[in-house]
């Protein structure tokens, strides 16, 4: 067997169920009168085969498999409008999928069932073996074997000195090279190293818990929101004026710190030079920022961008969207403004063809809506309908239809970039087709029938900015970071035990031979080497040791 | 304005989102001449791989089924190796066997510092094994193929450096380009490790899927030298990918080092087959155990790639796990590597079982690259294609 045995070597076999690897529960000693289990019994079995390797090995192969779904179907958590796109599209096999949690993978019974039982496999594994390892920690290394010529690696050397000063130089070089020493009998050194692969090992399996309590904290604690702010405007975040806000369950609204964030400035940059895919990539987006940690406080300026969140009254700021935002005007037939607002559009694709509604409800004698297309950069002609051909402003243009009516239908609450058109008509041209306005910057249309008139007065961006606050990140940090080192240590460090055995030279009593034995608990190609560096230090220590005491091999 | 708002636009965008470093001087110029100076470098070392693919399968065809080693001898080197040490050859200190299984503690050595990769350094001097060592014709072979292998990983990592240097920046920013600093991480890996380790026979394996993956990336994922976008502007690029080629690369080899140590170990249950080549590897406990070194050293530089790709994700997102398709595929790789470890571990659970988890894992490597970067929409948006 060359997989290397997890239980250390001192206790005996079996005295701790959780530790044994592979240790079939159920055919373990006592545990043979199977059939005749009472519940208690069955508690312990179910426990025990719960804990042990093979069902956490088992456990771990059945997680890989579950979260592959949520990575092949969209995902609400991620994008609930591709799971509705999905669930439309493919009604029938949707309905399944999502009755079997496969919209929401990470939060579905199956895929928390398999984690937390792996959890309560990893607590039921760490536990006995802590308290092994605590043992093992403060017992003395183990009283060397009668035959040191039956380890796995061994050699005899002459030492030209007491047998006393001969193990005096071994404890000393043994401890230099840490090893945990001890003489249990004159004459014998044994020496023990390598309790920290063990301890790299727990480290690590704790951390793996500690990771999921920081998630668990975040999951309980954190909230997000998220918010659009056009150039030139400023945010004053409170619970209800987030665009969108999730939070977890203990989450107050009253948490939500009141700072102030004002987009001064919005730089955009995209791929001019390079054709293909890359045609038209974003490069480089920078908000230039003045932010109040709270009301009344002094502005600072700050830049945010991506990368490079701001951190504003304990909670982070993201700049996580962007977009166009055309400033309108809707006037009156007799000039007066009813409506003037940057109104930001979404865009839809990678050259920002973005949709957008502008909602007047003060219009007369009834409301007006206008919904389509703001195009950066246009092709004229519509050959490919109204798509823009690249995300900079070479050429934009605004292209609306108008309708009238009740925009809030039911009083409900709505999307502010559609238009329900529930209650609403369209706006027809004067020869009955449907009105399609055209508008370039600084331009404006006359509306039929003395509806007024709408004015592209010029484009301002916007910032998607997301706000986030995870008071577990901290702890999850922190523990990811343990995970490493204790898996470093569980992984590179080597447990060895070395015995060294003064005595007089059964061939020549007037010279001492030291005898020197190592064992490893894993796979250690090394060994030999270092047991044969170990035996000739040893050897060059002896008073005027020779200069090349070659090692024999008994 | 209406307080619930459908906020579809967000999660479209944050693929486009990005911003610039605050200094706002990120338009650095690419430079197309040395572009096209790291293609030529990538080209002529794909030639030069290719010359020393064919040295490398004519070494190994060299070696031959060799008559003086019957299959009854392996178990004796085996024991001379673990036990007594080789009383019979000259005085080195480290039987021929130690020295090819010592692959996992040099890689240990290696990247602990620990230093105990030491004790296992064997001269070139002690190549010629107990077993009489390759011939003559097949040393010359495995010599100039080291040579080549050499070159090549100079031209290759030459070609990296140029193509960084044409866009200044970290030169892995699309899938093309993390493919071929893959390979040249794996060329250099090999060409460290070979000597120490007398990885002659392991050469075919290793350069094999090196050509395989630069032949795939240039007809697959080539991509114009470009700036990054901006979410990728970033010091954890270099450091979340960078740790990230090193564990593929290390994976890569590992790959090979398990399906060979399958077929020997179905050779070795066998007790009729004909001699051949596989003859003259290491025993398969051996292979095995250098496969788990790699695999090993991978596995703790893909929990680094984890650790680091969320701590990344939280600066650039604002949340350090999404569940966004690479990061289940990242979560995926890991959690089927840490079951190969437990197999392993695990006693009543045979080494070659294990091996087959071990062999899942490179497969699901090849997915999070080839599958998921191209096929599965996320944030991830970062293939260049
Ligand atoms: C979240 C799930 C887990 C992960 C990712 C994980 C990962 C690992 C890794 C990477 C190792 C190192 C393997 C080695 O030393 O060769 C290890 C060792 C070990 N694990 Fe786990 N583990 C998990 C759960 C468990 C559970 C539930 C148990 C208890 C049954 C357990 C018991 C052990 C033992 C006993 C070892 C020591 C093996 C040795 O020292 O050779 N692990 N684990």
């Amino acid at each position: 067997m060359s997989g290397p045995n997890p239980t250390p070597p001192a206790p005996s076999p079996g005295s701790s169920p959780g530790t044994q690897p592979g240790g079939r529960s159920g055919t373990q000693p006592g545990e043979i009168r199977q059939p005749r289990l009472g519940p208690l019994g069955w508690a312990r079995w179910s426990w025990r085969t719960l804990t042990s390797m093979r069902t956490a090995l088992f456990l771990l192969l059945l997680l890989s498999v579950a979260a592959v779904p949520g990575s092949i179907f969209p995902q609400r958590s991620i994008d609930a409008g591709r799971v509705a796109d999905y669930l439309a599209d493919s009604p029938t096999t949707g309905a399944w999928l999502d009755r079997l949690g496969f919209f929401d993978v990470y939060t579905s019974v199956w895929f928390s069932a398999i984690y937390l039982l792996l959890v309560v496999s990893l607590v039921g594994c760490i536990i006995p073996r802590s308290r092994l390892h605590w043992h093992a920690l403060r017992s003395r290394p183990p009283r060397a074997p009668a035959h040191l010529e039956r380890l796995q690696a061994h050699t005899s050397i002459p030492y030209a000195g007491s047998s006393a000063a001969a193990l005096a130089s071994a404890r000393d070089i043994l401890r230099r090279k840490r090893f945990r020493v001890h003489s249990h009998d004159e004459g014998w050194v044994s020496a023990e190293s390598g309790l920290l692969r063990e301890t790299g090992n727990l480290l690590f399996h704790v951390a793996l818990c500690i990771v999921i309590v920081g998630v668990a904290v975040g999951h309980l604690w954190g909230w997000r929101g998220d918010v659009i702010v056009p150039e030139g405007q400023t945010f004053t975040s409170t619970f209800r004026s987030y665009h969108t806000f999730s939070g977890g369950p203990l989450v107050d609204s009253l948490d939500v710190p009141p700072f102030g964030l004002r987009i001064d400035r919005f730089d955009v940059r995209f791929e001019e030079v390079v054709g293909g895919a890359q045609f038209g990539a974003p490069r480089g987006f920078t908000a230039y920022t003045t932010t109040t940690d709270a009301p009344g406080e002094a502005g600072a300026q700050q830049v945010l961008s991506v990368n490079e969140p701001l951190t504003l009254g304990g909670a982070d700021v993201f700049l996580l969207g962007n977009g166009y935002a055309p400033v309108v005007t809707v006037r009156d037939a007799t000039g007066s403004v009813l409506y003037r607002q940057a109104t930001p559009f979404l865009a839809q694709d990678n050259f920002y063809t973005s949709v957008g509604a502008i909602k007047v409800p003060a219009a007369s004698p009834t409301m007006l809506g206008f919904s389509g297309f703001f195009l950066p950069t246009v092709d004229p002609s519509f050959a490919n309908g109204p798509v823009s051909q690249f995300p900079a402003l070479k050429n934009p243009e605004l292209a609306l239809s108008v309708w009238e009516g009740n925009l809030f239908p039911g009083g409900r609450s709505q999307s502010v970039y559609t238009l329900n058109t529930t209650e609403l008509t369209q706006v027809p041209k004067a020869d009955g087709q449907p009105l399609l306005i055209r508008l370039a910057p600084g331009q404006t249309y006359e509306l039929p029938g003395g509806r007024g008139s709408i004015t592209f007065d010029s484009v301002s961006r916007f910032a998607g900015l997301s706000v986030r606050h995870d008071p577990g990140k901290g702890i999850t940090l922190v523990a990811a970071l343990l995970t490493i080192a204790g898996l470093v240590a569980s992984l590179l460090v080597r447990r060895r035990r070395i015995f060294v055995r003064a005595s007089a030279d059964p061939a020549n009593p007037s010279t001492t031979l030291v005898t020197v034995g190592a064992l490893s608990k894993t796979a250690d190609p090394g060994l030999e080497a270092a047991l044969q560096a170990l035996a000739q230090q040893i050897a060059d220590l002896s008073t005027g040791a020779a200069p090349a005491a070659r090692s024999q091999r008994t | 304005m209406p307080s619930l708002v459908a906020f579809p636009g967000l999660a479209a965008l944050q693929g486009l989102t990005g911003a610039a470093p605050p200094t706002g001087l990120a338009s650095a110029a690419t430079s197309p001449e040395l572009a096209s100076a790291a293609n030529l470098a990538l080209y002529s070392s794909m030639a030069v791989f290719t010359i020393t693919m064919l040295l490398y399968a004519a070494y190994l065809a060299a070696l031959g089924p060799d008559p003086s080693l019957r299959r009854a001898g392996e178990p004796a080197r085996e024991l001379v190796g673990a036990g007594a040490g080789a009383s019979g050859t000259s005085g080195s200190p480290n039987p021929s066997d130690a020295a090819t299984t010592g692959a996992t503690s040099e890689l240990a050595g290696a990247s602990a510092g620990s230093g105990a990769g030491a004790v296992v350094g064997s001269g070139a001097g002690a190549a010629a094994g107990a077993a009489g060592g390759p011939s003559m014709r097949a040393r010359k072979l495995a010599g100039s193929a080291f040579a080549m292998t050499c070159l090549a990983t100079v031209l290759l990592v030459a070609s990296v450096a140029l193509r960084g240097l044409s866009v200044m920046r970290a030169p892995w920013g699309n899938m093309f380009e993390f493919a071929t600093a893959g390979a040249a991480a794996a060329a250099v890996a090999y060409c460290l490790l070979a000597r120490r380790n007398r990885w002659d026979w392991l050469g075919l394996f290793v350069v094999g899927p090196i050509l395989l993956t630069l032949g795939t990336s240039l007809l697959a994922f080539y991509t114009e030298a470009a700036e990054l976008m901006p979410a990728l502007k970033s010091v954890w690029l270099v450091i979340h990918v960078i740790v990230a080629i090193l564990a593929v690369g290390l994976f890569v080899i590992a790959f090979s080092v398990g399906i060979l140590y399958l077929i020997k170990a179905h050779r070795e249950a066998d007790a009729n087959t004909r001699p051949n080549f596989l003859e003259t590897l290491p025993s398969a406990a051996s292979l095995e155990r250098t496969a788990y070194g790699l695999n090993m050293v991978g596995f703790i530089l893909w929990t680094f790639t984890l650790v680091a790709g969320a701590i990344w994700a939280q600066k650039a997102w604002g949340a350090y796990w999404t569940w966004d398709p690479k990061e289940v595929w990242t979560f995926v790789v890991w959690v089927v590597y840490a079951a190969y470890m437990h197999a392993r571990a695990t006693a009543g659970w045979e080494p070659r079982k294990a091996m087959w988890i071990a062999l899942a894992g490179f497969g699901t490597v090849i997915i999070n690259f080839a599958v998921v970067n191209v096929f599965f929409v996320g944030q991830h948006s970062y293939s260049g294609l």
